[in-house]
């Protein structure tokens, strides 16, 4: 099977600095891998190569097992992506944030569609008419994750998806995309927090220094053990 | 065109934009009201003397009964009415003068006494939709395109925004295009009910919208070059400015010094005070000082040549063509440098955008150096109708008949 996503032996260097080093792993269809790592660790820079925002200088990235250099267009039009603490246009209303971008990626929604999308990541009906510069950083998350939904694709690239999210949205955010992953949907999301990592993903990498320094995967039927990859991960920062 | 609606809808709803394309779309407005205005200004100002020309110079030549006395009270209106795309750029008729009532007397004089009129608006320029577009308009662009992308990027979207579009290019160039056909609307949308108001005609219209888009474009290059590099919004504004600065501003009065001191051109009041000098100096002068030039130039006249009087008109007006004669290498000069200079300033025109650009509308308006040189010449031309009327009756000296008058030469504008 063609993983969705692959890294092979990815390095990248700016400004004389080493960025990632020889990065290997896959995230196969309808599979949640979870990039932990700490601050400066190299977690959103992984997903930036993989949108072709930046290019490799030592190995190759791929989607659905085509090089994204060669295919920028392709890799991103297969990819969904929610940046960390995404920021929306504030002087428009959710709707038509939703529709814009949707647009852009030349989707037609419709607005129960948008409702369906607003209503799985609980955003206030109240709200959805409102400029979202009036907007919480919840709720402006809250509708990142359903642009991210509403674009329909193969792929979910997610840095720190539920930042600014109080725990019950949290929990349904998991619970939503692990509905996703059941779908068949691949899901490559970056993250510092262990627990919320654990317990959403079929595998977790540790990255540290730009190095992945660590890898744990789910027993059929069981979630990670939060403890392992929290004493690895404290482990690795102490070092 | 789906792209196109989409930046529409987005553009629309963006306060900052629409505030840049109203103030484009009401400065527009502006400066066609105010070159509609001045353009029927001179025009009632012809209007005006034309009905007093005729009737002031009958009143002239029935009040006497002599060839030089009828000649020398009659004025004669000659003028270079503004053509019907004048309003958007007035150009050199704020500093060149288009109306004259000149007389049988020496011309120079009378063509250049007009010469410092309005030398305010030479000094700062009017405001016109020509100087709009070449000047201001730019100003607005920048205004609107500058942050395209660093705006986008210091509020963390630019990432999220590109990854969705797929291709840079199905996003950025949508949303400057839109802004660009927004901004040149709100410009050339007045600019198209002036001329329609005035009956200016279409393919002037379409040459000058040309010209107006032309100009917009190199200047969205000129943005986009900046703007796709890194740095904040403000940064980049302020480079951009400086460019505008340096293309629309510095670049031009550079090399309009530049110009001014590599071709030396004397001045109007030179003229005027040599010519007169010339005229006054001749009451002084034996007449045969004055009479053997003129006779050199005019020999037809030689037989009824000889001046035996203390005064007689033939020899005033003989001393009023040598006065002319007298200034003509410094009116060539003069005419020649002003050529000079101008095809000068074509050349250097070239560097700035913003001069191409109102030249091409002084050009298409006929307000430029070369037409209103042209007037001049026109004018010159008249005079020597003039006095080619006059001199028969001046020197074979008829008996005087107020009705050979009624074939006296009139200025005719070129239509």
């Amino acid at each position: 099977m063609i993983p969705a996503l692959e890294a092979r032996s990815l390095s990248l260097v700016r400004d004389g600095t080493t960025v990632l080093e020889d990065v290997s792993f896959t995230v196969a269809p309808g599979e949640i891998y979870a990039l932990l790592g700490g601050n400066g660790a190299g977690k959103s820079t992984t997903l930036l190569t993989f949108l072709g925002f930046l290019a490799p200088s030592c190995g190759s990235v791929l989607v659905n097992g085509r090089a994204v250099a060669e295919d920028v267009d392709g890799a991103r039009s297969a990819i969904a992506y929610l940046p960390e603490a995404a920021s929306l246009y504030g002087h428009l209303d959710a709707y038509e944030n939703l529709g814009y971008f949707l647009d852009l990626a030349a989707r037609k929604v419709s607005r129960a569609a948008m409702d369906e999308a607003l209503d799985q990541v609980a955003l206030p009906r109240e709200a959805r008419g409102r400029r979202m510069q009036s907007y919480s950083k919840g709720m402006r998350q809250k509708t990142a994750i359903a642009l991210a939904l509403l674009r329909d694709t193969p792929i979910l690239l997610l840095d720190e998806p539920t930042s600014g999210l109080d725990p019950v949205a949290i929990d349904e955010f998991h619970d939503m995309l692990k509905g996703l992953a059941d779908a068949g949907r691949s899901v490559l999301m970056v993250t510092h927090d262990v627990y919320g990592a654990c317990q959403v993903a079929d595998r977790v990498g540790l990255l540290r220094g730009g190095r992945l320094v660590g890898s744990f995967e789910a027993a059929a039927g069981e979630r990670i053990d939060t403890e392992t990859v929290h004493a690895a991960f404290a482990a690795r920062e102490a070092a | 065109m789906t792209a196109l609606l989409r930046e529409a809808r987005f553009m629309l709803r963006d306060r900052g934009a629409m505030v840049w394309i109203a103030l484009a779309l009401l400065l527009s407005a502006a400066a066609t009201g105010f070159g509609i205005a001045e353009v029927r200004d001179q025009r009632a100002t012809i209007a005006v003397l034309l009905e007093e020309d005729a009737k002031d110079r009958a009143n002239a030549i029935s009040k006497y009964d002599a060839w030089g006395d009828a000649a020398y009270d009659a004025f004669h209106l000659t003028y270079a009415p503004p053509s019907k795309l004048a309003f958007a750029a007035l150009g050199q008729r704020d500093t060149a003068p288009w109306l004259h009532r000149v007389r049988m007397l020496a011309l120079e004089g009378q063509i250049h006494e007009a010469d410092t009129r309005n030398a305010d608006f030479g000094l700062i320029g009017r405001f016109d939709f020509a100087f709009l577009a070449a000047t201001v308009a730019p100003l607005l662009l920048i205004l609107l395109l500058h942050d395209l992308r660093a705006g986008e990027r210091v509020a963390g979207r630019h990432d999220l925004l590109v990854a969705t579009a797929g291709r840079a290019l199905r996003l950025w160039l949508p949303r400057a295009g839109m802004r660009f056909a927004a901004l040149a609307l709100a410009l050339l949308l007045p600019f198209w009910a002036g001329a329609l108001v005035e009956g200016a005609p279409a393919l002037q219209v379409l040459a000058a919208s040309g010209l107006v888009l032309g100009a917009l474009l190199v200047w969205w290059l000129i943005v986009e070059a900046v703007g796709r590099r890194p740095g904040t919004p403000a940064a980049l504004l302020a480079a951009l400015v400086g460019i505008w600065l340096a293309l629309a501003l510095i670049l031009p009065a550079v090399a309009k010094t530049a110009i001014e001191a590599s071709h030396p051109v004397p001045d109007g009041a030179e003229i005027l005070m040599l010519q007169r000098e010339a005229v006054n100096d001749a009451w002084d002068k034996p007449k045969a000082a004055t009479m053997e030039p003129f006779l050199a130039r005019h020999p037809e006249w030689r037989a009824h040549g000889t001046v035996d009087k203390p005064f007689e008109w033939k020899w005033y007006y003989a001393f009023q063509q040598v006065g002319d004669m007298q200034a003509e290498p410094i009116v060539r000069a003069y005419r020649e440098g002003r050529l000079a200079r101008d095809r000068a300033a074509g050349i250097a025109a070239f560097l700035s955008p913003a001069s191409l650009v109102e030249r091409g509308f002084e050009r298409l308006a006929g307000t430029d150096t070369q037409a209103m040189i042209g007037y001049e010449d026109r004018v010159r031309a008249f005079h020597a109708e003039l006095r080619a009327f006059h001199y028969p009756l001046l020197f074979r000296d008829p008996p005087y008949d107020p009705l050979a008058f009624e074939k006296l030469p009139r200025y005719q504008p070129p239509r």
